[in-house]
């Protein structure tokens, strides 16, 4: 017999060509061990000396034999005879091994079933995973996405209430002190509280608009006093309370988000990011063996076999678009700058009407009754109305530019984000111009006390208003159109089989416009939560009822999209999304704190040149070695090491991660080496038996 | 957590934890399964460890996988005989696998056995023809079928044979952050 290699591996492969595992065969097929190269890699021999495999080993350092056993490939029988020898083995072992051991049995025992009970607690689990099976994973990422939401909403409410709302209760039952002081009169005068007889449905349009009984409640700015309480043992600084839970609020959001970030990247990263590998990624992995029923699995087969034609289609358009001549690329871009400007034209039509309709609601604020709230929702009905009607119309200009269909879903979403979150900028923009005099604070009205006292003496609380009617109206507005549109289209589409409504269609879920309408409602409890504190509450309630709105009309109305969006980049995206209204909120809120006079009629910080300026005026209040280690922390001397230090460690992080992409690339192309290798090596090893048994043939002939 | 069940000996139960992702209420739960497919077939008592065979017409009319297309050979590739039909061990075994506490390479190893439509330790062109057709229950037309396989071995086959081995099946799976999650049966 020929010399041949050791590894156990190619004894396998000798052991197939002589003939053993046709597929007439039917013995068990797990019996049959697949033949493969690294022997100990997956199928560990049964020599119980090493049963561990080598990544078992350097996840767990001394992990105990019945992990390994779960997670070898072989069956039932098999693995309790294993599992006998190795409890066999034990006492050969020393004692501290055993201990170590039954340790890290216990451990897991106890992970296993503190699992279980973290599983009881989280929240709506079960739906999620009907969601995920009937409907896949990228709607199941959008309300994975929103339940993220709830939770930070909720946390975010226990924060400022343990910090601002239950002192504030706390120290005005107790009536505490609330610190005076000398300023122009006219500033100072505020009357929220309704003169007079007030007719019963005015409570309701209260209740819309946040004004009239709601106006001066813990709800808005206007009703947290300045209390600084100084006890011997005990002092609280409401005003610096109050800052500091905000700023802390922002920061809490954004270490979140990252967080969640940070997990969906590294999802993104160790697939390589690159397209390479796609189809055999929908072939294999595509299938979703959690797909109950027979409606689901019909939907799924459809779904494949729509990607698998998009991604053919789009080949096909790349390999048109480079044969294209040059004229007609030319006019192709042309075109596409073209449709480019008509779009921005089309948003900044959009801008500008929902600034004329603030400026217009903001003239229009002494109406009373029931056209008085109307002109009070006007900035929400044209910021609405806008986001409605412009990705309308960019859908159809995206028929013109004939971009790439993934291309174009991205397109279409960046703009219509820039729309969401410019527009509510837009009318940041306007309610400021209106505060501040257009920024000049020298006019006429704005002379006095640095910002336009007779139609906002406490404009913080108008801002607060103005986002809690924005909220409030989105809510409205998804339970109208679910009322209103979902269900009778699901009704006129299930019971009226004429060609329109076949044409028509059931609704879609369509998985992106939603996930924008949230990130633009926590865009605006962001921005309305510096005056409006209980603001995230009355998110975290909205957001719960939309979860339960929005799955109700998943299940009875919508048919699952047939475009499916990648579920593994799609939570990232959503991320980056909600971090860019993160930003123009904290923007919002910067310019707050530093720039704006607060007002001197309400409001905790009411008589301070700028909330912020609370900060120092506190500083001065700690003890002597207290401020000087701050400076020092503030201080050169301090900061530039610091900068150094933190210089060389990211230094350090990125050469890491460039040794470990090198290694990856290494490895690659050793696992393709190794591949040809074994051809080589197989045909070597045919080449050998074809001429041993020549030899025996003519050495029998011969005899 | 009273030792109140007489199907097992504690012996036993303490074994099936060891071999499979399940825990003892979780093993107690799909015994009952199990015997629910055929009460008379199945004895209460497996003290003696009887040999009870499910026939796969049985196993393939379960809830969770009457409608997957793979069921056949999900049961074949599971089964001690090879034909699909399933004793309570290569029940537990296969729900094992497919829960999701199994880990990436034990399930590739199984995903790749499944798409072996032949046996023969290789992904070739029929078996991805024949797994095409069952994911797209047979609508795409002969040459998108053709492109497509075209596609999946040029992107998956690392040492150029025209087929695809476990390596270069689990090198595949390995950049692909939905299989944990698509490769699962909840039961």
């Amino acid at each position: 017999m020929a010399s041949e290699p050791q590894s156990p591996g190619l004894r396998e492969v000798y052991d197939y060509t002589e003939g053993n595992g046709y597929p007439g065969d039917q013995q068990s097929l797990r019996l049959r061990r697949v033949s493969s190269r690294v022997s100990n890699q997956n199928h560990p021999q049964f020599d119980c000396s090493s049963t561990s495999t080598p990544e078992e080993e350097d996840e767990e350092g001394d992990s105990g034999p019945p992990r390994d056993i779960r997670a070898t490939a072989l069956p039932m029988a098999v693995k309790r005879a294993v599992r006998q020898v190795q409890q066999m083995q034990v006492p050969v072992v020393s004692r501290r091994e055993s201990w170590k051991r039954k340790n890290t049995k216990t451990l897991r025992k106890l992970k296993e079933s503190g699992r279980g009970v973290l599983s009881f607690f989280s929240l709506w689990s079960k739906t999620l995973q009907k969601i995920g099976g009937n409907f896949g994973g990228g709607v199941q990422s959008f309300f994975l996405f929103l339940r993220f939401l709830v939770v930070l909403n909720f946390v975010s409410f226990l924060l400022i209430a343990g910090f601002v709302l239950i002192p504030s209760i706390v120290f005005r039952s107790v009536e505490a002190s609330v610190v005076n002081s000398t300023g122009p009169e006219e500033c100072m005068d505020y009357e929220p509280n309704p003169q007079g007889l007030v007719l019963f449905y005015n409570y309701f349009l209260d209740l819309l608009s946040g004004t009239g009984f709601m106006e001066y409640s813990y709800l808005f700015y206007g009703y947290y006093n300045n209390t600084m309480v100084e006890d011997s043992k005990f002092s609280y600084n409401i005003p610096l309370a109050y800052l500091f839970t905000a700023v802390f609020y922002f920061i809490f959001c954004l270490i979140c988000i990252i967080a969640r970030m940070g997990t969906a990247a590294r999802v993104v990263v160790a697939t390589g990011g690159s397209t390479v590998g796609e189809y055999s990624m929908i072939v294999f992995t595509s299938w979703d063996y959690g797909c109950l029923g027979d409606g689901a699995t019909k939907l799924k087969q459809k779904n494949i076999h729509y990607r698998l034609q998009v991604d053919l289609e789009e080949e096909s358009i790349k390999k048109r678009a480079a044969a294209l001549s040059m004229a007609q690329k030319v006019v192709l871009y042309f075109l596409r700058v073209f449709m480019c400007l008509v779009s921005f034209g089309l948003i900044i039509a959009a801008f500008y009407g929902i600034f004329a309709a603030t400026e217009f609601s903001q003239l229009k604020s002494e109406q009373k009754g029931i056209l008085g709230l109307f002109f009070e929702y006007l900035p929400s009905i044209a910021i609405t109305a806008g986001n409605f009607v412009v990705p309308l119309l960019c859908d159809q200009i995206a028929l013109v530019e004939r971009y790439a269909p993934s291309t174009t879903v991205i397109v279409a979403l960046l703009r219509s984000v820039f729309l969401r979150l410019v527009s509510l900028g837009v009318l940041l923009f306007t309610l400021w111009r209106q505060i501040t005099c257009d920024g000049a604070t020298n006019s006429e009205e704005c002379k006095l006390c640095q910002y336009n006292h007779k139609v906002y003496p406490c404009w913080e609380t108008r801002v607060g208003q103005e986002m809690y009617k924005l909220t409030l109206f989105d809510l409205l507005i998804n339970i109208a159109v679910l009322v209103l549109v979902e269900f009778p289209r699901r009704m006129v589409v299930d019971n009226w089989s004429n060609k329109l409504a076949q044409w028509v269609g059931r609704q879609e879920f369509v998985v992106a416009a939603n996930v924008l309408a949230l990130v633009y409602g926590q865009t605006v409890v962001w921005t309305g939560a510096l005056f409006c504190p209980l603001l995230p509450l009355i998110n975290t309630i909205k957001f719960i009822l939309l979860f339960y709105f929005k799955k109700i009309t998943l299940f009875y109305n919508c048919r699952p999209a047939l475009k499916t969006f990648r579920s593994s980049t799609s939570t990232f995206f959503f991320l980056v999304v909600l971090l860019f209204g993160w930003g123009l909120a904290t923007v919002v809120m910067i310019y707050s704190l530093a720039q704006i006079r607060p007002s001197m009629g309400c409001g905790p910080f009411r008589f301070f040149s700028s909330m912020w300026s609370i900060v120092p005026m506190s500083f001065y209040n700690l003890s002597h070695t207290t401020q000087e280690f701050l400076f020092f922390i503030g201080s050169q001397s301090f900061s530039i090491p610091l900068f150094a230090l933190s210089c060389v460690v990211m230094c350090y992080f990125i050469a890491l991660a460039s040794v470990y992409g090198k290694s990856v690339a290494l490895l690659r192309r050793q696992l393709k080496l190794e591949g040809r290798d074994k051809q080589f090596l197989v045909k070597q090893i045919e080449s050998l038996s074809q001429r041993h048994q020549i030899l025996r043939h003519t050495a029998g002939a011969h005899n | 957590m009273g030792n109140k069940q007489t199907i097992f000996t504690a012996q036993q139960l303490d074994a099936y934890q060891d071999c499979t992702y399940f825990t003892r209420k979780e093993i107690l739960r799909l015994f009952d399964r199990y015997r629910d497919l055929a009460p008379q077939l199945v004895p209460l008592d497996y003290t003696s460890h009887p040999d009870v065979k499910l026939p796969y017409e049985l196993i393939g009319s379960m809830p969770e996988l009457k409608d997957n297309p793979f069921r056949q050979r999900i049961a074949e590739v599971f089964s001690e005989d090879g034909e699909g039909n399933m004793t309570l061990d290569d029940f537990l075994d296969m729900f094992s696998v497919l829960s999701e506490m199994a880990p990436r390479d034990l399930k590739a190893y199984y995903a790749f056995k499944i798409y072996d439509f032949n046996n023969d330790d290789f992904i070739c062109k029929t078996d991805l023809e024949k797994t095409l057709n069952k994911l797209t229950r047979n609508e795409l037309t002969e040459d998108e079928v053709r492109m497509v396989c075209e596609k999946v071995i040029d992107e998956a086959d690392l040492d150029n044979d025209g087929r695809l081995s476990l390596e270069d099946f689990q090198h595949m799976i390995v950049r692909a952050p939905d299989f944990l999650s698509t490769f699962h049966i909840r039961i």
